[in-house]
């Protein structure tokens, strides 16, 4: 059974009274363990294939199952506790809740949260230090440069000890050393936790962390292949691609 | 606990909105506030006139007739000069009568060399002293041989007595009544002012009989107290007197009375009722601003909500439930509506406290403005904050990060 499972997904927006079919018919296994990146052009629909992924909105036509429900079944509770506890979001437009410290939205997440963890906050905290933010725990989204803020949205998808990362654009406001910094902590994550990593990008490089590329285009999968320059430091889990 | 968190999201949403917050407390300040102030008046209003009463000088068992019809102290237009001494005989000659006192009452301006004032002026029988149970301080009190010879003899409150001679003793210096010199023969026990500012050792007291040759020049009484040999005989000796004075006034059977009683019972009785009408009104008053500021909150929360459907969007995504949502915004709600309240109570009790510091109203503080500012403004918040915050909820996190 595969972690996440989409058959003949369609979504469609109506637009000034027009319907505008973002994806089109797309049919897609990620096994548990995986490291997957999408590229694509600006508008092909990768940001919203994101959010059917994870279960932020329900798809027009087709199927998603995911660690074995199919989403649509699924009642709205039970959907943002899944959403809590196995998805990690990382937001092409950061989604920071504004005006409160970075420390608290890190730890926001944990709100809803049925269990919380005693070392919360310094869990919070060393991750914002991994990342280079320990200075800047107590700013606001508005004191802080689009790449810090970016930083402090992997930390918040991080704080849960998610099964799933769905990251959009995440190295997109960082600079060539930060992006790194990030790039090893999802390689470490999905290395060592095994945690399933999905990472939207524009940037082949960083594409290249993946072990899977797959290519959207007009809303439609143009190519799906494995990552011939997959890096040799890399050694993912035993079994990984798609069937 | 869960609550207890999105609880905490509210309290810093209100802190971190605080433009919204400062309009939607302002409809509330408003109503708690009038509020409250309303209430403090009219159990202001209450108190003093009870303290009114308690300084009439009535024990349970007595009562006052007052000339000319209407109702307690206000007359509804009518002779005035309707009861007579006959009358007070044949009051007094009933079997349940112990005392009848009747008076003539007249505010007028008495002098003493250079000083004068202006003080009520009782003419009564030497029986008041008794029936008011009022001492002397010093001097005597006027007797009857005082009244059959219609002296011109005074007994002076503390306040006309300290007007005129300050520190220095008064009896038996001369002082002038209107046109008329009066010996001053004795000193009232001073009483001090009630909790309402009432002052009841403002009078003076001359016999009845010089008052009706010397001050009002008429015979026709102001009022007379009448005092029963028991509590229980009020009532029928009300109506005896009743029978009586229609009779001795002529009046045909469906002539009103012309003339009218005073009596505790009817006085409190009157309070009550203006009480209820005052709480009529009162609660008319803030009825309508309470509702204006829940439906101010409803406006601004709407609108807030739309602001902040992003924040809504982020906190579905990391998994926050519709409950959550709604418990947050209702949480929000309800605490502004009680920080409304409780300003709006804090500014009426100054309010308040200035009315009464400044002789403006009479108002009185008491606990019940803050137990009604408290649930109106949480049932207020609960009430208008329930629509807004379900509608908050029922977006989904694709919707709400748009
Ligand atoms: N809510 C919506 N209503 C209408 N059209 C939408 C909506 N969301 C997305 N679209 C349209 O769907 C298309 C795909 O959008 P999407 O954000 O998925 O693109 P993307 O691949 O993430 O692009 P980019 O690389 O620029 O982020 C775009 O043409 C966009 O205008
Ligand atoms: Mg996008």
């Amino acid at each position: 059974m595969s972690l996440i499972e989409l058959r003949s997904i369609s979504k469609t927006y109506k637009s000034a009274g027009l319907d505008v079919e973002v994806l089109k018919d797309i049919s897609l296994r990620i096994e548990e363990g995986e490291y997957v990146s999408i590229i694509g052009p600006s508008g092909a629909g990768k940001s919203t294939l994101m959010t059917i992924m994870g279960c932020l909105g329900l798809p027009t036509k087709g199927t998603y199952i995911l660690d074995g429900e199919e989403v649509e079944r699924v009642s709205d509770r039970e959907l943002s506790r899944i959403r809590n506890e196995k998805i990690g979001f990382v937001f092409q437009a950061f989604h920071l809740l504004p005006g409160v410290k970075a420390i608290d939205n890190v730890m926001m997440p944990l709100l809803y949260s049925r269990k919380v963890p005693k070392d919360a906050r310094q869990r919070a905290e060393a991750v914002l230090d991994k990342i280079g933010l320990g200075h800047r725990m107590t700013h606001t989204p508005g004191q802080l440069s689009g790449g810090e803020q970016q930083r402090v949205t992997i930390a918040r998808s991080l704080i849960n000890n998610p099964k799933i990362i769905l990251a959009d654009e995440p190295t997109g406001n960082l600079d060539s050393k930060n992006g790194v910094e990030i790039m090893k902590t999802f390689d470490r994550l999905n290395r060592e936790e095994g945690t399933t990593i999905i990472l939207i990008t524009h940037d082949r490089e960083v594409a290249r962390h993946a072990k899977r590329i797959l290519t959207i285009k007009d809303g439609e999968i143009e190519s799906d292949q494995w990552n011939e320059n997959f890096q040799k430091s890399q050694t993912g889990p035993a079994r990984s691609g798609a069937e | 606990m869960r609550i207890f968190r999105n609880l905490k999201q509210a309290l810093r949403g209100v802190a971190l909105n605080k433009g919204n917050t400062f309009l939607m407390t302002l409809g509330i300040i408003v109503g708690i506030g009038s509020l409250t102030v309303i209430v403090a008046i009219g159990e202001g209003t209450k108190a003093k006139v009870l303290d009114r009463i308690a300084n009439l000088g009535f024990g349970p068992d007595s009562f006052s007739v007052y000339a000319g019809s209407g109702r307690l102290f206000f007359r509804s237009g009518g002779r005035t000069t309707s009861l007579t001494l006959e009358d007070v005989d044949d009051i007094r000659a009933l079997p349940t009568v112990r005392l009848v006192i009747p008076r003539q009452r007249k505010r007028m301006r008495i002098i003493y060399k250079k000083e004068f004032t202006t003080t009520r002026v009782y003419g009564v029988t030497p029986e008041w002293q008794i029936a008011r149970n009022w001492d002397i301080t010093d001097g005597i009190f006027f007797s009857d041989r005082h009244m059959e010879r219609k002296r011109r003899v005074i007994v002076l409150g503390s306040t006309p007595a300290k007007k005129l001679f300050g520190d220095k003793d008064p009896i038996d210096k001369m002082i002038r009544v209107g046109n008329v010199f009066f010996r001053v023969i004795g000193l009232l026990e001073e009483k001090g002012l009630t909790e309402s500012g009432y002052d009841p050792d403002d009078r003076s007291l001359i016999p009845l009989t010089t008052s009706m040759s010397r001050l009002t020049h008429q015979t026709y009484l102001h009022s007379a107290k009448v005092m029963v040999m028991n509590p229980s005989l009020v009532e029928n000796t009300m109506e005896d007197i009743r029978q009586i004075l229609r009779e001795n006034h002529n009046l045909s059977p469906l002539a009103d009375d012309d003339f009218r009683y005073v009596t505790p019972e009817g006085i409190m009785q009157w309070v009550t009722e203006s009480a209820q009408a005052m709480n009529r009104m009162l609660i008319l008053i803030s009825t309508v601003s309470l509702l204006v500021g829940g439906i101010v909150i409803m406006n601004i929360l709407l609108v807030s909500i739309r602001e902040r459907v992003h924040e809504i969007g982020i906190r579905r995504c990391f998994g926050a439930r519709r409950s959550d949502i709604t418990q947050q915004f209702l949480f929000e709600s309800v605490f502004v509506s009680l920080l409304g309240g409780i300003l709006g109570t804090l500014i009426g009790l100054t309010l308040s406290i200035i009315f009464q510091r400044f002789d403006i109203l009479p108002t009185k503080i008491t606990w019940e403005p803050f137990a009604l500012a408290f649930v109106f403004s949480t049932v207020i918040g609960l009430v208008f904050g329930i629509q807004p915050a379900r509608k908050a909820a029922m977006l989904s996190p694709e919707e709400a990060l748009r």
